[in-house]
């Protein structure tokens, strides 16, 4: 399958694509993984008095469903933060997940957990996401780790999130551009906050790294002349 | 009298001012006896003029007479208590505020003797602020920020209701910003409170004085007598002088440090006790501080440095020093423009340009206190177009030409913060704080669309509660008094009152633990351990970023990187673009009447031969082909602000007539435009001023679309957020660094774009964007300036003088600074050359001829 403005990357062995709706497909495994989604972020904001606007959490699970329709996805991995915090927890945001998973059924559904998820606690059991650790191999076979937290693994390749990679490009003339990116180092693959609510802060990636910034429905890789911090 | 102490009683009868301050040997001025004169009859009113006039003393001895002679009745009767609450007396600075406390202090015994008086700012210690809890001493010193905290208090009425007169000094300070209208709206509450509040300001002189006055003063409740303008003393001679090279560059370029009149700044501190070197940027600072030691190795402990970044220990030390004079120079920015009254020196220096006439007269206006003397400011420029810079500002100087300065007008940030203050502050009525909020000029046209909103706001989080669920902030109580029951909401509020937004920094400190300060992080982000570079006068190394802050070590000697902080790029005003024109047509006719012009004649005489010079009359336009591209230079003189605004609007018609893509560059005397395809400008150009009837609305339309504005407005929403209270800064004990609250306010704009468009927040954003950082209405003014020159199109063979800095400019951009050197300096060679071979002016190449603009 091919997806509009998708980027190849091959990597130990494997082909992935990176996608412009910030997910990695993994055709040979059916398997689509998002990172950091943040849900029940801005429930937890405007409980505590911070005018958040509703629409982020259905927005993200429309840009899912999008996402599985389009790669035709068996199997859907959450690279850590699916939730947000506890005090964003509650009944509107159970029955929004609960419908949408409900649509996708035949999906499998998993989240390694990350460091916000130990806070927040499991979402109910009733959503059918089975939980699990990082490092998670979704096959044995393959040299491909699923986590949360960016490390290496020797002789594989493991894709995670938390770090929300952004890459500031230049376009000359005091004109600059911060978009959301993928980082690809030795071993490593970063994806970028798939969440509609979630911040970043500006990093500067090693000179050796390769970005792929999300621009215009497009998935565009930056040459490290053109980064910035 | 004691600070916040039991009062000392005396039974014997006041002296009134005039005899107070004849007992010291002094003679009111006749300024002082007016203000005196208008308070006695309880007006309100305006004192202006120079620092270190007796602007004080006219101002607090009338007031004295107004406000304690009456109780002395009371006291004398046996009320063992200090009358309540009295006089507010906002300073811009908390640093300033424990010296104007020191000196209101002096006439109490005598004046007032059965007064208090204390200090609440945000450094006040808290046993010292629950000791006023108890009771508010007779006087208060403090700053917006800290009023602004009282008028939270519960008990706000109670306590403030007795305050019959403001005092707010320095109110040029405040007038042009958020803080501000804070204060405004801070007024406009305490004359509800007491009808009969007299409001004085002090400023310094102003462009526009009457309107200074006017947005001081809440609209009057009940008839009141008419408010004054006070001038001050007849100010003190200002001499302004220019140091002049001995040879000037005829290419030279902004930002190219130009120490080459460091021996003569040297000299002048020499032959002075005290000197202030002031500059424009803390990176200049930094330099020449270095340099001044380099040249004057024995000034080491004497000489000193002084910038907004450095620890606060530091900065007190320096001040000390001064006021001690153990210190012969400070080199500083901004940081002391403030404060005038407490830190004398006998002269000041000003590297480069001083960017306005206010700005100058307030720098100058810290030398020559002694009666007597004059102030007196030397100005060093920094490269060859700064003598031109200089000769516009002495000039004037001379003739009283000075910048205006206006509010913001109905800043709805700050509105939501005041409506949260004020719930908290025993709670609001609609209706009633509507018509308070418009008695402050600010929000004198505040719309009820707008006002609705704000309550809507900070009740439903946006304008529909459906689309903001659990949000809740303020709610109406069962009597409809609009209150905020959170106390956790409450004390979040309460920690970030205020306008002020840094920039996010972080602390650099040595290892073994000795703070030296702090510097954006955009600077230290980009440094690898190891890397060296200069600040607060010192050689560092970094060893490594943790936490928020920056570990070094003392370096060796080798070459250092400056942190480039921002705001160091403040445009030339229009007074002193104007000024420049005008001593440019001066020049055209050949008249070269200070010294200043005579020796930057070299480099003008070189651009009437090669182009033609720019005066109030001629638009001057250059073309030129180079390897790069097609180049059009423009030389309008209205600041880089407008400039960059103006480029990119140029860029943006000229690609509707054909595709084409500009890189541009500006400088505060004009802008240039390098596209890889021709134009055909001198055609082009006139059609491209536009025509007269354009407003400043669909100016601003095009602008917006121009730009990358939407990234611009992100960036100033930051501060739009952090006022609203989206995003709150660090209390104690919280790890929550200003980066992330930077991240949520990006993030905030683009959620609301996305789910709330219609947020008014955004729109403010905007409207920021337009009226602050792009100057719509300038840039309309320069616009409609422009359609009224003749234009005058030259082809070139090479660039001009006032051309070469607008490439350098843009080479900036993209070289490193090593290679920038070498490049520049093998550009300026052959100019050098072929100016040398020109010498003589010859017929300018005019390609093009002379074009009169459509009108």
């Amino acid at each position: 399958m091919a997806v509009p403005g998708a980027h190849r990357l091959e990597a130990a062995g494997l082909s992935l694509w990176l996608l412009p709706g910030r997910a990695v497909w993994w055709p040979a495994a059916g398997t689509l993984f998002v990172a950091d989604l943040h849900f029940g972020k801005a429930a937890t904001f405007r409980r505590a008095g911070l005018a958040v606007p509703e629409g982020t959490t259905a927005d993200n699970l429309a840009r899912l469903t999008h996402l599985l329709g389009s790669t035709g996805a068996h199997q859907l991995v959450f690279l850590g933060d699916l939730l947000h915090a506890r005090s964003g927890r509650g009944d509107a945001l159970w029955r929004a997940l609960g419908d949408w998973r409900g649509a996708h059924a035949a999906v499998r559904m998993v989240l390694v957990r990350g460091n916000h998820d130990r806070h927040a606690g499991d979402p109910p059991a009733a959503l059918g996401v089975a939980m699990v650790e990082e490092p998670w191999a979704p096959l044995p076979s393959a040299p491909l780790l699923g986590c949360h937290h960016p490390h290496r693994v020797a002789g594989n390749l493991v894709l995670a999130g938390h770090l929300h990679p952004t890459v500031k490009v230049w376009g000359g003339a005091r004109d600059s551009l911060r978009l959301p990116c993928f980082v690809h180092t030795d071993g490593q693959l970063l994806l970028p906050a798939f969440g509609a609510f979630t911040g970043s802060a500006p990093t500067r990636w090693p000179q050796d790294a390769q970005c792929f910034a999300i621009a215009d429905e497009r998935v565009l890789e930056v040459p490290a002349a053109r980064r910035g911090v | 009298m004691t600070a916040d102490g039991a009062p000392a009683r005396s039974r014997a009868a006041s002296p009134t001012p005039a005899q107070w301050m004849a007992a010291r040997g002094w003679k009111p001025f006749a300024f002082q006896r007016k203000v005196w004169h208008a308070l006695g009859a309880g007006r309100s009113g305006l004192l202006h003029a120079t620092t270190g006039a007796g602007k004080t003393y006219a101002v607090w001895l009338g007031a004295l007479a107004r406000l304690a002679a009456r109780r002395q009745d009371a006291a004398e009767a046996g009320a063992d208590r200090a009358p309540p609450l009295t006089v507010l007396w906002l300073t811009p600075m908390r640093a300033l505020a424990a010296d104007t406390l020191r000196a209101l202090m002096q006439p109490l015994p005598e004046l007032a003797p059965t007064w208090t008086a204390g200090l609440r700012t945000g450094d006040t210690p808290s046993a010292q602020r629950g000791a006023q809890d108890r009771r508010l001493p007779t006087l208060l010193v403090t700053t917006p920020e800290s009023l602004s905290l009282l008028l939270a208090r519960a008990d706000a009425h109670e306590r403030l209701k007795s305050v019959r007169l403001v005092v707010v000094d320095e109110w040029h300070e405040l007038m042009g910003n958020k803080r501000g209208v804070q204060a405004q709206l801070a007024l406009a509450r305490l004359s509800a409170w007491q009808p009969q509040l007299m409001v004085w300001g002090m400023s310094a002189t102003l462009g526009n004085l009457e309107e200074a006055l006017a947005t001081l003063l809440p609209a009057p409740l009940l008839p009141r007598p008419d408010p004054v303008l006070v001038r001050g003393r007849v100010e003190k001679p200002m001499v302004v002088d220019v140091l002049l090279p001995a040879r000037i560059e005829r290419f030279a370029w902004a930002g190219h440090m130009g120490l080459s009149l460091l021996p003569q700044v040297v000299a002048r501190l020499e032959a002075a006790a005290t000197s202030l070197v002031f500059t424009n940027t803390r990176s200049q600072t930094e330099r020449w501080y270095q340099a001044l030691l380099e040249a004057r190795p024995d000034w080491a402990g004497t000489l000193a440095l002084h910038h907004g970044s450095l620890d606060a220990g530091v900065r007190t030390w320096v001040e000390a020093g001064l006021k001690a004079g153990t210190l012969r120079a400070v080199v500083c920015t901004s940081s002391l423009d403030l404060g005038v009254d407490f830190l004398p020196v006998e002269q000041v220096l000003q590297i480069g340009s001083p960017k306005g006439v206010a700005r100058l007269l307030q720098r100058a206006g810290r030398s020559g206190h002694a009666p007597g003397r004059s102030a007196r400011a030397t100005l060093v420029p920094t490269h060859s177009l700064e003598l031109l810079e200089a000769a516009a500002v002495r000039h004037a100087v001379a003739h009283g030409d000075i910048e205006s300065r206006h509010t913001p007008r109905a800043p709805l940030d700050v509105l939501v913060q005041h409506l949260v203050t004020i719930a908290l502050g025993g709670g609001f009525r609609p209706d009633e704080l509507l018509a308070e909020v418009r008695r402050a000029p600010a929000y004198a046209e505040l719309s009820d669309k707008a006002w609705q909103w704000a309550l809507d706001f900070v009740r439903h989080g946006g304008d529909s509660l459906a689309n903001y669920p659990d949000f809740r902030r303020v709610v109406p109580d069962e009597e409809g008094v609009w209150r905020m029951p959170d106390a956790r909401l409450a004390r979040r509020h309460r920690s970030n009152v205020g306008t002020i937004v840094s920039d996010a920094a972080m602390q650099v400190q040595y290892l073994k633990g000795t703070r030296l300060g702090s510097v954006e992080e955009s600077f230290l982000t980009r440094l690898k351990p190891g890397d060296i570079f200069r600040f607060a006068g010192r050689l560092l190394a970094l060893v490594r970023i943790e936490n928020m802050t920056a570990w070094v070590r003392r370096a060796p000697a080798g070459a250092a990187a400056l942190p480039r902080w921002n705001g160091g790029r403040l445009p030339i005003s229009e007074t002193l673009g104007h000024a420049m024109l005008e001593q440019l047509a001066c020049a055209a006719r050949g008249i070269y009447a200070s010294p200043e012009m005579r020796c930057v004649r070299p480099l003008l005489a070189l651009q009437a031969a090669w182009s033609a010079l720019p005066t109030p009359g001629r638009l001057v336009a250059e073309t030129l082909r180079t390897r790069e591209g097609w180049h059009l230079f423009l030389y309008p003189f209205a600041g880089r602000v407008v400039h960059q605004g103006l480029a990119g609007l140029m860029a943006w018609r000229a690609s509707h007539e054909m595709a084409n893509t500009f890189s541009i560059a500006v400088n505060d005397y004009g802008l240039e435009l390098l596209s890889a395809r021709r134009i055909d400008w001198a055609a082009l150009l006139p059609g491209m001023l536009g025509t007269e009837d354009t407003t400043v609305g669909a100016l601003s339309e095009e602008l917006l679309h121009s730009l990358n504005a939407t990234e611009m407005a992100r960036r100033r929403f930051r501060q739009i957020a952090r006022v609203a209270g989206l995003i709150f800064q660090s209390h104690p004990g919280e790890r929550r660094s200003n980066r992330q609250i930077q991240a949520s306010a990006s993030l905030y704009y683009d959620v609301f774009a996305r789910y709330d468009p219609q947020n008014l927040l955004l729109a403010q954003a905007r409207a920021e964007l337009l009226s602050q950082e792009l100057d719509a209405t300038r840039l309309a003014r320069t616009l409609a300036a422009m359609r009224a020159q003749t234009l005058t199109v030259c082809a070139l063979e090479r660039p001009t003088p006032l051309g070469l800095p607008l490439m350098v400019e843009r080479f900036r951009e993209r070289l490193s600074t090593e290679n920038l050197g070498q490049r520049l300096l093998r550009m300026v060679q052959a100019l050098e050359a072929a100016a040398d071979g020109t010498a003589v002016p010859s017929a300018p190449p005019r390609a093009n001829g002379r074009h009169k603009a459509a009108q």
